[in-house]
């Protein structure tokens, strides 16, 4: 059974991947994108069903698969080196000839008897991955079919370049999920290399100046964490004489005597995941159109360095390697959040939120207790669903009001009622109770409360957090006085994906106990982090009442919906105060020569203490520091 | 006992909004005067609020002109009934000394219904307290007969 | 046994707040030498509100408003159920999210310009509540509030300059002078009453009543600070209301500039200072 799941989660989505560069037309290619995404989440949920499994399929251990992984690796290595020599960016050549020579030298004289590659391990941690990447990253492309139309009608193309991307957009997923549940670190190596070639074409993928240079930039950048893989995976075979993940993390578990190649696989980790100083090419990557960018925020990609650290995690705990990463995370959430404040831009919004939280995670990984291991846990599962969420819709507001500028959001409910209203519903599952993110925050908060450095930052970037979301959720419900607004029209498409992805935001964040104690539970061992009765998260130090503040929140809610409902009756509508010189339209006021005046209004964006010209270069410096200081511990 | 309470308050809170329609500054300074420590009028539960959207009472010192007529409309159609409006001082009750001017509109009472007249040019300030206290039994009593709001006269 | 607590504090609530806003009213008109209002002003103003005509300005404010409301309730309701220090402050945190984006709802400058500076309020206390949460944790063991009442020596005596850092936050969300930076409580004075411009009637009558929970909340947090007697936590809260209306009467309003790096800094560095004590051990 997991054999098949297996198959039909990393197989199915490469061959269909393969099958739309092949075949022509369009409808052919919507029906197998909408099959293969169908197959995916009916099989991801399949596999929660089978549950935890390791096990090594014959093909798997086949010398002819292993034989066809080493010729795939050097083909790769050969077409990122033809990249990097195109594009002329000597990092990539270099880089990449290194990884070349390296994998040789090891494969050729290093690794011995080593034959047939680990396996598979499917725990829990690998079963929520894949259940996110399956599901929200199936949600995506089915939203990416209308829009890419829409796309290349705006692009005025004459060729059609949805076959590549769409191609692309399946190997991607196929390879994420087969990162997951690999057991082996050369495998994970390998599709770690394929996920950054992807996102590599994927941010490309309009092939114009800006976005080439973006790709490219992505391209180095996600080099230095492919060649840091690969070092910290040669060195522990070096030492340990197995490439058997759980070994090795068995093997190293309460020690610090191997601090190097874990402190090397935490940086390929960090710019994955796109952490400062490395967040420059996921900045980039807004170029890409939109699926793209929601693929690499939410549940693929940036995730993959997420779950490298929190895999390895047992492995330096305790470690002055974990403080360090904990220190380096708490310093990307908080300098990414106050980076998000200075951004007007909503895609930069998005992406530095994306790098904030992610920040959030790595901290919780760092700070390696069992609560923090959850709430790392937590909190990816929760922000890929949001953040899903939230691109699609950025998506579609770009297409229809031609702007990323948060300040032209302004009103947005009166021109798109249905969106504006997802993307605020979408904006409060991210920073308020009783919504998964916050109780991840939460429990983060708790956890880091024994570590001084930490919870400074973690305490600020909290603050600057909601500064930057509510400022958005703020004007988008804004619109005429009177609450009118034209009907919308939203593709079928978009519209279910959208309504998927809150709803699960929601679900997922009221089953949040649930989550606890079946899903990740199981993956530790020893007494449980938290107690869950009656649908309350408590422990020693605190305590979240999940499903109680849900039923009040949901209750509170309904009520206040219906003492506003639009023709609430008797209640009289009074346009704003505009020092008793209002104009008859809503926002305008009677200026001199009796000329009706628009007002113009604008949110704080404090440029002078959160703009980039002023915090990059110091935030740069002290996440290079930071980094280095990581390395250093590890010595 | 909600309802008694609710009607007590009714003249226990009046917040003010004070409108100046080209006065000379005379009453304003009389009406301002009425807050300070000499009168303290929160006494009374008053505030000079400054909002017509949270304010009771509407204080219009000086004359109506063709120009600031439209923002004293305004201003008043903000007000949630109950409310009620004091025009003080001569200029304010009839157009004063301007009233023949080619750009004056009159008193207040030509653009919006004037509850309590506070004549004085300057209205003294205990005249001014006097004219609060008895709009605020016009305030209890439309509260009482729950009249519907006042429109305004002039459109 | 809880949750007759918790039903109980909400009950209860509002009538302590209207006196403590009562009497700081008296108290700040005797400051001026006035007489001032009676005590029990804050409820005349709230019943006369509620009872004005209903006037909104969008759609959705009563929305905002009764959320706002309802947070105010449920986090006071966990205090006095000792629930999660940390929970109630986010609890706390919808309300004031759901009042901003009320103010950001209606086109008016004034309520606009109120909402950020709203958030700019929200983004200088916040991290220092936290903080301050943080080294009851680290004294207690527990982010719980029955975790307090269990210990033998008053907070207060281990987190001395905390309880500074704690009531720069009490000042900011009290709204008093230097802080009161997004709504005055004289309109007439800044902005229109910034945040608050575009509420009316009826849906102001309900913020007040929830500024009331609020104060209450914020006053219980900080009687947490001497738990090992009544007569102690009575003369603390006291003391510190007292300062807060004198700080009120005798200081300008400041510039959110200003707050944000004054109030960052100086409140970063006090709870760094006791929060190293902590950490190496010191306690009394």
């Amino acid at each position: 059974m997991f054999e098949i799941l297996y198959t039909s989660l990393t197989l199915c989505p490469i061959v269909a991947a393969l099958a739309c560069l092949i075949l022509p037309g369009k409808s052919t290619r919507s029906a197998l994108v909408g099959m293969t995404g169908i197959i995916l989440i009916a099989s991801s949920v399949m596999l929660i069903w089978n549950g935890p499994v390791s096990s090594t399929p014959a093909f798997l251990s086949s010398a002819k698969f292993t034989t066809f992984i080493q010729i795939a690796d050097f083909a790769l290595l050969g077409l990122i080196l033809y990249f990097g020599i195109k594009f002329n960016n000597r990092i990539i050549s270099v880089l990449s000839l290194v990884q070349i020579a390296v994998l040789a030298a090891f494969e050729l004289f290093i690794l011995d008897g080593h034959g047939a590659p680990a396996g598979l391990f499917c725990d829990n941690l690998s079963l929520i991955m894949v259940l996110l990447i399956s599901i929200a990253g199936s949600l995506i492309v089915f939203y990416a079919l209308p829009y890419m139309d829409y796309h290349e009608h705006h692009l005025k193309l004459t060729k059609t370049r949805q076959p590549r991307f769409f191609a692309l957009l399946l190997l991607f997923i196929g390879a994420m999920n087969a990162l997951v549940l690999t057991n082996d670190l050369l495998l994970f190596y390998f599709f770690f290399e394929i996920t950054t070639l992807c996102s590599f074409l994927l941010i490309g993928h309009d092939g114009n100046k800006v976005s080439r240079e973006n790709s490219v930039t992505a391209l180095w950048i996600n080099s230095i964490g492919g060649t840091a893989l690969l070092l910290g995976t040669v060195m522990i075979y070096l030492q340990l004489h197995t490439l058997d993940i759980q070994a090795v993390i068995g093997k190293l578990q309460g020690s610090d005597a191997m601090l190097i190649p874990l402190g090397l696989l935490c940086v390929a980790g960090f710019t994955k995941a796109a952490q400062m100083p490395f967040q420059k090419w996921l900045l980039g990557a807004m170029v890409a159109p939109t699926p793209t960018s929601a693929l690499l925020h939410s549940a693929t990609m940036v995730k993959a360095g997420v779950y490298l650290v929190i895999r390895f995690a047992p492995a330096f705990q305790g470690t002055a390697l974990s403080t360090a990463v904990a220190v380096c995370g708490a310093f990307t959430f908080l300098s990414a959040a106050a980076l998000a404040i200075g951004q007007r831009n909503g895609k930069k919004v998005l992406a530095y939120s994306t790098i904030s939280n992610l920040g959030l995670i790595l901290a919780c990984a760092g700070i390696n207790t069992h609560a923090a291991i959850t709430a790392a846990i937590l909190l990816v599962i929760f922000h890929a669903v949001s953040k899903a969420l939230l691109f699609l819709c950025m998506g579609s507001i770009e297409q229809h009001i031609g702007s990323r500028d948060i300040e032209d959001m302004r009103g947005l409910f009166g021109e798109m009622p249905k969106t504006a209203m997802i993307i605020t519903m979408g904006i409060l599952t991210m920073i308020l109770p009783p919504f998964g993110m916050l109780l991840g925050k939460w429990m983060a908060i708790e956890s880091a409360a024994g570590n001084l450095f930490t919870l400074l930052m973690l305490a600020l970037g909290s603050a600057l957090t909601v500064v930057y979301w509510a400022r958005w959720a703020g004007i988008l419900m804004g619109s005429d006085y009177k609450g009118e607004s034209r009907p919308e029209h939203l593709p079928d498409m978009a519209r279910y994906p959208l309504l998927t992805l809150l709803g699960s935001a929601i679900v997922l964040s009221i089953s949040a106990p649930f989550i606890y104690s079946k899903m990740i539970l199981a993956d530790f061992t020893g007494t449980a982090a938290y107690a869950t009765t009656n649908g309350v998260m408590a422990n020693a130090s605190g305590s979240f009442a999940v499903i109680p503040l849900f039923m009040i929140a949901i209750g509170v809610f309904l009520f206040a919906l219906a003492k506003s409902g639009p023709g609430k009756k008797g209640a009289k509508i009074a346009g704003p105060y505009m020092s008793g010189i209002s104009g008859e339209e809503n926002g305008t006021y009677v200026g001199p020569m009796n000329k009706i005046t628009g007002s113009v209004q604008s949110n704080y964006y404090l440029s002078a203490f959160f703009g980039e010209k002023r915090l990059s270069g110091v935030v740069n410096a002290t996440a290079c520091a930071l980094i280095l200081i990581m390395i250093g511990v590890s010595i | 006992m909600l309802k008694k309470i609710v009607e007590h308050s009714q003249i226990k809170s009046p917040w003010l909004v004070h409108y100046d329609c080209g006065s000379c500054n005379g009453c304003d300074i009389e009406t301002l005067a009425c807050l300070t420590p000499l009168y303290d009028v929160e006494r009374f539960g008053v505030l000079n609020i400054g909002n017509p959207k949270h304010a009771d009472v509407l204080i219009v010192t000086g004359t109506v002109n063709k120009r600031n007529k439209k923002v004293l409309k305004q201003i008043y159609d903000q007000m949630p009934s109950p409310k009620i409006v004091i025009a003080i001082g001569a200029c304010g009750l009839s157009g004063g000394i301007f009233r023949e001017a080619y750009n004056v509109v009159g008193g207040v009472d030509k653009v919006i219904p004037v509850d309590v007249y506070v004549p004085g040019c300057p209205a003294k300030p205990e005249a001014i307290i006097d004219g609060v206290v008895e709009g605020l039994a016009k305030l209890s009593e439309i509260q009482k007969a729950g009249k519907p709001k006042k429109e305004a006269i002039a459109s | 046994m809880t949750l007759v607590y918790a039903l109980l504090g909400v009950v209860l609530a509002p009538f302590a707040g209207i006196l403590v806003a009562g009497f700081d009213r008296i108290l700040t008109a005797k400051f001026q030498s006035r007489t001032g209002p009676p005590l029990l002003q804050p409820l005349y103003d709230i019943a006369k509100l509620w009872a004005k005509e209903p006037m909104i300005a969008h759609r959705f404010q009563p929305l905002c408003v009764y959320i706002y409301l309802a947070a105010a309730m449920v986090s006071v309701a966990l205090f006095f159920a000792q629930s999660d220090l940390l929970l109630i402050f986010f609890v706390q945190a919808v309300g004031a999210i759901f009042l901003v984006i009320g103010a950001f709802l209606v086109p008016s400058p004034f309520s606009q310009a109120g909402a950020n500076r709203e958030l700019i309020q929200i983004l200088t206390y916040e991290p220092l509540i936290i903080i301050v949460l943080a080294g009851i944790y680290l004294t207690t063991g527990s982010f719980n509030i029955s975790a307090i009442y269990a210990m033998d020596k008053p907070l207060l005596i281990n987190l001395p300059l905390l309880f500074i850092v704690f009531g720069y936050a009490l000042t900011i969300k009290l709204r008093k002078s230097p802080f009161d930076i997004s709504a005055s409580h004289h309109a007439h004075q800044e902005l229109v009453r910034g945040v608050l411009t575009e509420y009316s009637g009826r849906m102001l009558a309900l913020i007040e009543l929830a500024h009331l929970y609020e104060t209450i909340l914020i006053l219980g947090l900080c009687s947490l600070f001497w738990t090992t007697s009544i007569w102690g936590m009575v003369v603390l809260l006291a003391l510190t209301y007292l300062i807060e209306i004198v700080v009120d009467n005798i200081s300008a309003r400041m510039s959110f500039r200003w707050m944000l790096k004054s109030v960052w800094t100086t409140g970063l560095a006090l709870s760094a200072i006791n929060l190293i004590w902590l950490y190496s051990g010191g306690r009394f």
